[in-house]
């Protein structure tokens, strides 16, 4: 792969893979780690991307990977990193208000950051494709893809997702 | 809207990518791989001369975890975040070594070495951390022997005492055949205040009859002739006593019933080529290289400026550094003279201002001193 057919997936696909990245490690300084190791280790990889692989999928998919390989060092990096710097990024983080319309009037910060927490809390196996489609916006056949798992189980890891954060989120709130 | 919809918009909008990546993390990200390919491509250019190239450093940033005794290779792995080379280290291809050896102020002791072709069933097919039964893995420690902790990677002081770790191969020429021409690497991680250097480079089972070392030096990354002496003769390799610094040799214990003469052979023959040669050149270089001889042919009835003849300094990392009148020359020795050689250095730099050329030239005698002098052609 050379530089300008990098740039181009760093284009078009930098801002979900970074987004991913950044929900799945929880801070800055991790979310940019993890993001430049993606980049870094498709360039070596990109010779096993299957012709009709979707280079999204194909990143997310790696993404994953370093984190589970590197999970001790981003584990304890998030113990050291305090979580107001969480909070702060959360009330910081750009919402598409020109988007929005009347009725699902945008969030507020504190319903926003209930229902993030309500995510992280989940276990990987859901937290995962929760984040690879409301996030990196994959449709259920590229997360499938990505995760090598049928696409029904795709759906009902994302349904059981939903479900368990809609009932954290009711606890949280009674 | 209902309830079912609502709620599909809030997640999206709560969990939408919080950011974009900054331009300058990207800008990274593309000179890195830049970098890389450049380094790529100086390691092919360069290898004629002999020259040794920049080793590419992954470096991690571990937490220690307790222990009282030393990391096995293959838990070495697991902390550098390569599972599949730890089972590998578990694995029947493994030799487990243990040996220490003290030099200068350290104790290194390689722990382990793994290779072969049984490798290639360890791999997963979805794994991106591959490994390959082409390259030779091992697992080095360097402690310090007055028990100090060395530093970690996240202090400033860490990387400040270079080493250069790297199998060497008997009745080769070191400076030519060593892990930085050998397409190696190394990642390293500090655990109980004890370094450990995982070093991967090609295969070097196919050269077990031959004899291996492993050869360990200080003061730079790269290898060094200050800190070994290699006789044509014989083809041994010797740390040299007289090194300020650490200079080591271990044999590596390796299968010699893994050796391949023929592959070794098809090996090298590829290594040492000549770049370029047997194909087409740019006319451009090829009228460059001309000129150069021609230049060169001159140098017999050129005036030495007397000024110039000066004998060369050292910096730490044992490089030469001349300067005269606006030249200014940093580079290894080896890039000059090959072992043992003695007399005027093949290469010249040349300068050329209004058809009037002036040429710079190394000499070294038979104690070892080198001189520069710059020659005016007339």
């Amino acid at each position: 792969m050379d530089i300008d057919e990098l740039t181009n997936l760093i284009n078009i696909h930098g801002k979900a893979v970074y987004g991913f990245c950044y929900r799945l490690a929880g801070n800055k300084e991790d979310a940019d780690d993890l993001y430049q190791e993606t980049f870094l280790k498709a360039i070596e990889v990109i010779h096993k991307m299957d012709a009709n692989q979707n280079p999204k999928s194909f990143l997310i998919a790696i993404a994953i990977r370093l984190r589970k390989n590197n999970r001790r060092k981003f584990a304890w990096r998030q113990r050291i990193a305090p979580t107001a710097e969480l909070n702060e990024a959360v009330d910081h983080a750009p919402v598409s208000e020109s988007e929005a319309t009347p009725e699902d009037a945008v969030l507020s910060h504190e319903l926003r950051g209930l229902i993030q927490a309500a995510a992280e809390r989940l276990d990987d196996k859901l937290k995962i494709p929760l984040y690879m489609h409301y996030t990196a916006e994959m449709s259920i056949e590229e997360i499938a893809q990505a995760l090598r798992i049928p696409p029904g189980t795709v759906k009902s890891r994302l349904f059981k997702a939903r479900s368990n954060m809609k009932k954290l989120l009711e606890v949280e709130s009674t | 809207m209902n309830d079912s919809d609502k709620w599909e918009r809030m997640l999206r909008q709560a969990l939408a990518s919080p950011g974009e990546p900054e331009e300058k993390l990207n800008q990274s990200i593309l000179n890195r791989v830049e970098e890389r390919n450049s380094m790529n491509h100086v390691y092919r250019k360069r290898l004629s001369t002999g020259v040794m190239v920049a080793v590419l450093t992954l470096v991690m940033s571990v937490t220690a975890i307790a222990a009282t005794q030393f990391f096995s290779s293959d838990q070495v792995a697991v902390q550098l975040g390569e599972k599949i080379l730890a089972k590998a280290f578990e694995s029947s291809d493994a030799i487990e070594v243990n040996k220490s050896v003290d030099s200068g102020d350290y104790k290194f002791t390689l722990h382990g070495i793994v290779s072969g072709a049984g490798l290639k069933e360890l791999n997963e097919s979805n794994s991106t951390n591959e490994i390959h039964p082409e390259r030779t893995y091992a697992v080095v420690s360097i402690a310090r022997q007055d028990g100090r902790p060395m530093p970690k990677t996240s202090d400033p002081e860490y990387g400040e005492e270079s080493f250069f770790i790297s199998p060497l191969i008997k009745g080769l020429k070191p400076w030519q055949v060593n892990i930085a021409s050998m397409r190696g690497g190394y990642s390293e991680v500090v655990l109980n205040g004890i370094q450990y250097r995982l070093i991967e480079c090609d295969d070097v089972d196919m050269f077990a009859d031959r004899g291996v070392y492993l050869a360990v030096s200080s003061g730079s990354p790269f290898y060094n002739s200050e800190a070994f002496a290699y006789n044509e003769s014989t083809g041994e390799v010797t740390a040299k006593s007289d090194y300020d610094g650490v200079s080591l040799l271990m044999d590596l214990p390796l299968d010699k019933a893994k050796a391949d003469p023929a592959k070794a052979e098809a090996y090298l023959k590829e290594l040492l080529k000549e770049p370029e040669s047997g194909t087409k050149t740019d006319p451009a270089e090829t009228e460059l290289a001309n000129r150069i001889e021609e230049l060169k042919k001159r140098l017999a009835d050129g005036k030495v400026i007397q000024e110039s003849v000066k004998e060369v300094t050292y910096d730490k990392d044992g490089r030469i550094n001349y300067e005269y009148d606006g030249w200014s020359v940093k580079l290894s020795p080896e890039m000059l003279f090959a072992e043992g050689q003695t007399g005027f250095s093949d290469a010249v730099q040349f300068s050329e201002a209004d058809g009037h050329y002036l040429g710079l030239q190394f000499h070294k005698d038979e104690k070892g001193v080198i001189t520069g002098m710059v020659i005016d052609l007339k």
